[in-house]
């Protein structure tokens, strides 16, 4: 019998109410001394990744999320049989049990700023002309020119990441006040300014969800996209598998929501 | 059915993805991937997603559980 497992719960009771995943089948508790995975049996081998299998994978974890602490497993995680199930959870009861301590009554919110980076430029880049009017121009040879050219777009460069630090510090600030623990990506491409997560108390969720729109606010020629709150996916450590943590054959995806904004609604936003 | 809780928060098909084909608890080695000879997912987003790196990641990871999907 496979079992597709969900999420691992700091419970070992049963799931009160029915939540049906894949192929519609109820979901159930294996527990393991005082913690459990949620799983559901398989009849038919999963094939493909389609639209319906993710979303029912993550609709599971999140009604799991309202009556548990939930440590979302890997999509597509399937076990033969109960014993299966049950070896994995020996095998990582400890971790397991630190990670759903550490992380109880806490979600993961999702924050990426997207910034015209060309237009950034450009003004640097004007900016820097205007400084080079008074300046006298090199006589002399194309090597001369060649050089300063090089210079100029290094000068560019460091401050368009001197301005990203900036933006990313003052953010930063605000959104910090309300998280446990945080993981920040800086200008993965060009115009993605920031990918961050942070893990924050579900008491502090409204705080966090005000400094989202008080930062937001000013920066009207940036597009943000706020999701969660998100079972903590990001905050998961396990030391076992650091190298398979590790992350990330995904940085396409980040590109896309660059280059297909509309694409994620942050066009709207 | 599913879209109930997904489309109630203002997050996409691609945070969702991010997040659960990369991030959360990764048992390598008792885990199977179902999902092969699959380059590349269509999502139906106009996107293609490559994440046959991933899934081959994996697939090239020592199984020790006891069962492995035909492929």
């Amino acid at each position: 019998m496979r079992l597709y497992t969900y999420g691992i719960i700091d419970s070992s009771n049963q799931v009160n109410e029915p939540i049906y995943g894949l192929e519609g089948a109820c979901v159930y508790n294996i527990p393991y001394c005082d913690i459990g995975a949620v799983v559901s049996e398989l009849k038919e081998p999963v094939q493909n990744v389609t639209r319906s299998s993710v979303l029912a994978h993550e609709e599971v974890i999140e009604r799991l999320m309202e009556y548990f602490t939930v440590l979302p497993v890997k999509f597509h995680t399937v076990f033969d049989g109960r014993d299966g199930v049950l070896s994995m959870m020996q095998s990582y009861y400890k971790d397991f049990k630190n990670n759903l301590d550490r992380l109880r009554n806490k979600v993961e919110f999702g924050i990426k700023v997207i910034w015209p980076a060309d237009k950034v430029k450009k003004r640097i880049m004007n900016s820097q002309k205007k400084n080079e009017r008074e300046m006298p121009v090199p006589a002399g040879s194309s090597n001369k020119k060649f050089i300063r050219k090089k210079f100029e777009e290094y000068k560019t460069n460091k401050e368009f990441e001197e301005k990203a630090n900036k933006f990313i510090n003052v953010m930063d600030i605000f959104f910090s006040k309300f998280a446990a623990e945080k993981k920040l990506k800086k200008l993965k491409t060009e115009n993605l300014l920031l990918d961050a997560v942070y893990l924050v108390e579900k008491d502090k969720q409204d705080d966090f969800k005000e400094a989202f729109e008080h930062i937001k606010g000013p920066h009207t020629s940036f597009k943000f996209l706020f999701s969660g709150p998100w079972p903590a996916y990001n905050f998961v450590i396990l030391p076992k598998n650091s190298d398979l943590l590790k992350d990330s054959k995904q940085e396409d995806l980040f590109d896309k929501v660059v280059q297909h904004q509309e694409l994620v609604g942050a066009d709207k936003i | 059915m599913h879209n109930v809780a997904v489309k109630s928060k203002e997050v996409t098909l691609l945070e969702i993805l991010d997040r659960i084909l990369n991030k959360g608890v990764v048992v390598s080695g008792d885990i199977v991937i179902s999902v092969a000879d699959v380059d590349l997912i269509y999502l139906g987003l106009k996107v293609l997603l490559s994440s046959v790196e991933t899934m081959e990641q994996l697939r090239g990871a020592p199984i020790v559980g006891p069962m492995q999907e035909p492929t």
